[in-house]
């Protein structure tokens, strides 16, 4: 039941209950503690804690403008890339304090990656150096590592029977599910702990979208994952855990097979449902 | 408490009219059940009739509520309250069925048995209607409110209607022995009394679904899980 799993933590009004201690729950990649961001003076997220569990994919949902973006952005600083940006509150991977002043910025966006609800190759690029970027990038010269590790990314993102013969073309010759996939295989080159996913399959069509939803599902036994998607049937099939965030507050986290059974809250019913939003 | 509208509004449109032929079903079941015990009480053939007749209404209800269910799950891929008020429609439905099947069993053992004198052994099985309706009623109207506590009340009253048929079949085996010259007679009401007991189970099943239509609980075979 979702009230004993230790992953639920809280929701909105109500003080964050710390979790249970009497048996361990699953381990945990994300402690997010009473986290607010601010744009300047408007207030995206509000107050913001869930645990967030290895090697399992957590969804968050809810309405256009509730902090879904936001909230994912600073699990790995994106959100910093704004200006005048503020944050409170903790963000602990793996224990460690993402925004502790020790903590290089870089280094986190290269232990958690990020997917976009775009697909966007280096349009200069070819297949294969689109893949190697980031391992260029941080130093990597060896050119047996870089071929090893170029098949590897593109097998795991499903990619490799389709362009191991054509690596050489440019990245934007794809197919828009395949440069999605491309950009996974960027993202998985460099050896994330936590791969970031916003919206990753809205601009592509059904069997495209098919073909990422079972890449995330063959992912998550190496990779915590987090997105954010429109699609509650797509966040029904592809989660182990939702979050609902409205309005900045998160309304509702628990297993996904829970919320979209027999929601706790009002708001969330109303929501996944298709009575607001 | 009544749940707003969907933005979807067909959506809201095929969940109202999934809902109406449920009740639909229902009350034809109710009133297929009243002609047929009405005619064993009554004697009445012509009402016996039209019980057997109401069947294939029901039938076909069975079938357009299973028709509009799946395309619900299909095209509005429900969730939630939505998703268990689909399912459990569907289910009620097939409990509604037979239940009116039960209807026609009793209606036909009812006219072989006005072929004859009466019995007055047929007064064993009015308690057991009463009980059975009022079952069956409550449940229904469970399912309809979304009120779990009416729902989960249906269920234990079951049991009464089993010992209520134990009673009346003991006494009519008995009678049986006594007089078999009745035979027959005797045996038609312990078939009617069986109908009547499947009645309960099915307001049962229905008080079940009701309940975890409205509060996501499954109540089925409780004694079952505790034992375990």
């Amino acid at each position: 039941m979702a009230d004993s799993d230790p992953t639920v933590v809280e929701r909105a009004g109500r003080p964050a209950e710390p979790p249970p201690t009497a048996e361990p729950g699953p381990p945990l990649t994300f402690e997010v503690k009473n986290l607010s961001i601010w744009y300047g003076e408007k207030r995206a997220i509000s107050d913001v804690t869930l645990n967030i569990a290895s090697n399992a994919v957590t969804a968050i949902i809810g309405p256009s403008g509730c902090g879904k973006s936001t909230f994912i952005r600073c699990l790995n600083r994106m959100h910093e890339l704004v200006p005048k940006t503020r944050i409170e509150g903790n963000v602990l991977l793996r224990g460690e304090d993402l925004y502790s002043a020790a903590v290089d910025p870089a280094i986190v966006r290269r232990r958690v990656g990020m997917v976009f609800q775009k697909s966007n190759p280096f349009p200069t690029m070819s297949i294969g150096e689109n893949v190697v970027i980031g391992l260029r990038l941080n130093g990597v010269r060896n050119q047996k590592f870089l071929n090893e590790h170029l098949e590897k990314s593109l097998r795991m993102a499903a990619l490799w029977d389709e362009v191991k013969d054509d690596l050489h073309k440019p990245g934007t010759s794809l197919s828009g599910g395949q440069q999605q996939r491309l950009c996974i295989a960027r993202a998985l080159a460099v050896q994330p702990e936590v791969l970031l996913m916003d919206e990753p399959c809205s601009a592509l069509d059904p069997i495209a979208t098919a073909k990422i939803e079972e890449l995330i599902h063959e992912l998550k036994s190496q990779y915590t994952i987090v997105t954010v998607t429109h699609n509650m049937q797509q966040a029904g099939r592809i989660s182990d855990y939702t979050a609902f965030l409205y309005l900045g507050k998160l309304i509702e986290f628990g297993p996904t097979t829970k919320i979209f059974t027999n929601p706790s809250e009002r708001q969330t019913e109303d929501y996944i449902t298709g009575r607001f939003g | 408490m009544i749940a707003p509208r969907h933005i979807l509004g067909t959506f809201d449109e095929a969940l109202a009219s999934l809902r109406n032929n449920v009740l639909m079903m229902s009350s034809l079941t109710e009133r297929s059940l009243d002609r047929a015990m009405k005619g064993l009480f009554d004697r009445n053939d012509d009402l016996c009739a039209n019980a057997i007749a109401d069947d294939e209404e029901i039938d076909q209800l069975e079938i357009q509520i299973d028709r509009d269910g799946v395309a619900i799950l299909l095209r509005f891929q429900p969730v939630a309250s939505d998703l268990r008020r689909v399912v459990s429609a569907m289910k009620l439905s097939s409990n509604l069925e037979r239940m009116a099947d039960q209807a026609t069993t009793i209606a036909r053992r009812a006219r072989k048995l006005n072929q004859h004198p009466p019995l007055a052994e047929v007064e064993l099985i009015r308690p057991m209607y009463d009980h059975g309706m009022s079952m069956f009623k409550d449940s229904v109207d469970a399912f309809v409110r979304e009120d779990v506590d009416l729902g989960r009340a249906v269920v234990p009253r079951d049991e009464k209607l089993d010992e209520l048929n134990r009673t009346a079949s003991r006494k009519l085996i008995e009678r049986m022995a006594q007089d078999p010259e009745q035979l027959r007679g005797y045996l038609n009401l312990i078939f009617i009394g069986r109908s009547l007991e499947r009645v309960g189970d099915h307001a049962t099943n229905i008080a079940e679904d009701a309940v975890y239509a409205a509060a996501a609980e499954d109540i089925r075979h409780q004694s079952f899980v505790e034992a375990s």
